[in-house]
């Protein structure tokens, strides 16, 4: 490994752990096409501070555009405040038009800036080491390390600093405010926060890039675990696994190495959207099965407890008379055999007394209107579920 | 060239023509949908699907190594009806807002998209070049083919619209009714996105992939602000599309080194500001007049309510009383008691006023809504 390639795989991680942190929070306060208008719309403020300055890397470009950010957070709460179009139109109203204001700005000073839309969109990490931060001569390393290094530190003193104000009023807005924290303040703290490292990680990776490492680590994580910190620390696992594996991923592949850790970041989603224990894909059809024969089964039992007449408890009424499939009453009738709750003798269904307690709990439930409490009793009475 | 250049030309160069034409088709077509888009409050679906495309236009291109235009934007409709449906999925099956769902879906797949992307053009292939103008779009590469195209579709979408309009509707303000009526509500709403899709994967060529949710929102938001009516809002936001795809053109055509694409957005964007302020029932500015005359009302009723009180404790009600007196009331002014007099509610004696019997009559009435032309 060189030292360019370390540079960038440090470059990658640092945005990574920077805008899994903000981006955590934005997600789980339903905000997450907000870093996507951010995004976009730090554009015209990018321009215009090239403009001034001449320089991707100087401070007053990044507060320029940190502030198109802002303002941007700001126009889509006033359009929202009007009432006239639902939150997520005037998101969409706001962030094309500012990006497209940047775009002809662009356009019609071409001669004078030498800043393509691609770049600011995706961005070009292969390139970020060789802007170099000279002091008095001295290297000190890449320019783009320097800036993601920076905001990093502020995001992390930030979190520590209001982690608790943050935790509060992400999930409960009213207490928070009873308390005296307001919840505009860290509202706008926070937008400001997405802003910044949106603007600090454009130069490296690219506007896109940002928005897939703030919202697909958070989503990740959040399809894991239902603990905050638990999903702080597994988001900036797997933006830092992403960011590496994506950089050996475009290195193999000769691409863009900012599409290819949202290629990573994606597979990984994927993987976990699909697998993952109890959230994913997979888990949750699994339940759905299983609490769909659970529910026949319960019926059933119903049935048998409600019925003494032999006709009505023939293996063959359940085909004939609930209008089950075949499978279905098979699946059904095992289930309750394997669990004790019925005996077969010659085709003659009836109760055990096992599964008369469970029946006469189950209606307690039904009439009271407790229905919930089924889930908890099926613990209790099954050895196999459905 | 200048604007009025442009339209003398319009209808005689074939390049403006094929570009105004093609763009004003886009413009009513993605109008037309985008208001169900804006009504359903799925208006960045839009934006999600024109991302989510971007990786299947450049699967196509290295599959059939071809650039034809019909062929990739049927890989992208492919990998945006896949994208729409992932974000379905995640909403349903997950606990993963629609916000997230969507900012995830619209990431990954433009990044992955530009994987490709950037992948095709290191390939010793000559062919490549020109696949990123579907990035920003370039309504200069369209040709009189794709126009047809876009008409072809168009119309399509115009038939099912006619033809399902009352499905549409019902799903579209009360999807539980529809249910209950036996509409297979599903169904309706597959081809509702499907048409969606469609709409978005058709404008990436003239306007791109980051503008293109714009298109489907503007038009729309902005009809909405004039009217109630669905179908008078789906036919205002045809017509705004298309305005602003032709006064988009002419304006960037007009000028050197403006893109088509941006400027569009803009002139919508300006369609939509103007109706913000200036529509009669929901705009700001006769919202604020509405405000201001409201507070006006209120004051000169409670500058006569005062005056019934006090009036009310004298045998004659028109005894004259001091005009200082009313002076630490809140809500007096000259202006009301002005007004006042106008009404013939008050008379004015030197720095005396007293009550007349019309004015004692109708603030004694004030507040038991019989005074509805009150002023």
């Amino acid at each position: 490994m060189s030292n360019a390639q370390i540079e960038i795989q440090l470059i990658a991680s640092l945005v990574a752990i920077a805008c899994a942190i903000p981006g955590t929070f934005l997600v789980l306060r339903k905000m997450a096409m907000i870093s996507d208008a951010i995004s976009h719309s730090i554009l015209p403020g990018i321009v215009v501070g090239f403009f001034i300055t001449h320089d991707l890397g100087s401070p007053i470009l990044i507060l320029l555009a940190t502030l198109a950010g802002v303002v941007t957070v700001v126009l889509v709460e006033y359009i929202q405040k009007t009432g006239l179009v639902k939150e997520d139109t005037a998101i969409g109203l706001v962030f094309p038009a500012l990006f497209s204001i940047g775009v002809i700005l662009i356009k019609k000073n071409a001669d004078d800036i030498h800043l393509d839309v691609d770049a600011v969109l995706l961005g070009e990490l292969a390139y970020a080491p060789f802007d170099r931060l000279l002091v008095s001569g001295v290297d000190l390393g890449p320019k783009s390390l320097w800036i993601v290094g920076a905001i990093l530190m502020i995001t992390i003193i930030l979190l520590f600093a209001f982690f608790k104000e943050l935790k509060l009023s992400t999930f409960d807005k009213g207490l928070a405010a009873s308390l005296g924290f307001s919840p505009v303040i860290i509202h706008y703290g926070l937008m400001t926060v997405s802003s910044i490292t949106t603007v600090g990680a454009f130069d490296a990776v690219g506007a896109i890039l940002v928005v897939a490492l703030m919202i697909a680590p958070a989503a990740t994580a959040y399809l894991l675990t239902t603990d905050l910190k638990k999903m702080l620390f597994l988001s900036i696992v797997f933006g830092v696994f992403s960011a590496i594996s994506g950089y050996w991923f475009a290195h193999w592949l000769d691409a863009s190495i900012a599409g290819s850790i949202t290629t990573m970041l994606g597979v990984l989603f994927l993987l976990v959207y699909l697998f993952a224990p109890n959230k994913g894909v997979i888990a949750v059809l699994y339940r759905e099965k299983q609490q769909r024969t659970e529910v026949s089964l319960l019926t059933f039992l119903l049935h048998l407890k409600n019925h003494d007449e032999e006709r009505e408890r023939h293996v063959n009424h359940l085909n004939e008379h609930i209008n089950w499939q075949k499978v279905r009453s098979k699946t059904v009738l095992e289930l309750a055999l394997k669990n004790n709750m019925i005996i077969i003798d010659n085709n003659i269904v009836s109760l055990t007394s096992k599964g008369d307690e469970f029946t006469t709990q189950a209606i307690d439930y039904i009439i009271t209107n407790e229905d919930a409490q089924i889930e908890d009793m099926k613990d209790d009475f099954f050895l196999f579920r459905g | 060239m200048d604007i009025q250049e442009y339209f003398s030309l319009v209808f005689s160069d074939y390049t403006l023509r094929t570009i105004t034409l093609g763009t004003a088709i886009l413009g009513a077509v993605t109008g037309m949908l985008g208001s169900f888009a804006v009504l359903r409050k799925q208006s960045l679906l839009g934006d999600a699907i024109s991302h989510a495309a971007l990786p299947g236009i450049a699967i196509s291109f290295l599959i059939t190594g071809a650039k034809d235009s019909n062929t990739l934007l049927l890989g992208a409709l492919v990998s945006g009806l896949i994208g729409t449906f992932w974000i379905r999925g995640i909403i349903t099956k997950t606990h993963l807002k629609s916000d997230t769902a969507l900012g995830l879906i619209l990431s990954l797949f433009f990044g992955f998209g530009m994987l490709l992307l950037t992948f095709i053009q290191k390939q010793p292939n000559a062919n490549q070049a020109g696949l990123d103008k579907y990035l920003f779009g370039q309504a200069a590469t369209l040709v009189e083919s794709d126009v047809w195209m876009m008409a072809i579709v168009t119309g399509i979408c115009l038939f099912v619209l006619l033809l399902f309009w009352k499905e549409f509707k019902i799903l579209l303000f009360d999807k539980d009714y529809a249910k209950t009526l036996g509409f297979n509500t599903k169904t309706i709403d597959i081809l509702i996105t499907s048409f969606i899709v469609l709409a978005i994967v058709l404008g990436l060529q003239t306007v791109g992939v980051v503008l293109m949710s714009a298109m489907l929102l503007a038009p729309a938001a902005a009809a909405r602000q004039w009217t109630n009516s669905l179908a008078t809002m789906v036919f205002l936001a045809a017509l705004f599309g298309a305005f602003s795809g032709v006064f988009g053109t002419a304006i960037s055509a007009s000028q050197n080194n403006l893109s088509t694409g941006p400027v569009i957005v803009l002139v919508a964007a300006v369609f939509v500001f103007i109706s913000f302020i200036f529509s009669p029932s929901r705009g700001l500015l006769f919202k604020q007049i509405r405000f201001i005359k409201n507070r006006r009302d209120l004051q000169l009723h409670k500058t006569l309510a005062f005056m019934y009180n006090i009036a009310e404790t004298h045998d004659d009600i028109s005894h004259p009383h001091e005009i200082k007196i009313l002076n630490n009331f809140q809500g007096f002014t000259k202006g009301t008691l002005k007004k006042l007099v106008e009404k013939n509610y008050v008379t004015l004696q030197g720095s005396t006023w007293s009550l007349t019997n019309e004015g004692f009559k109708s603030a004694s009435n004030l507040y038991n809504q019989l005074t509805k032309n009150d002023e």
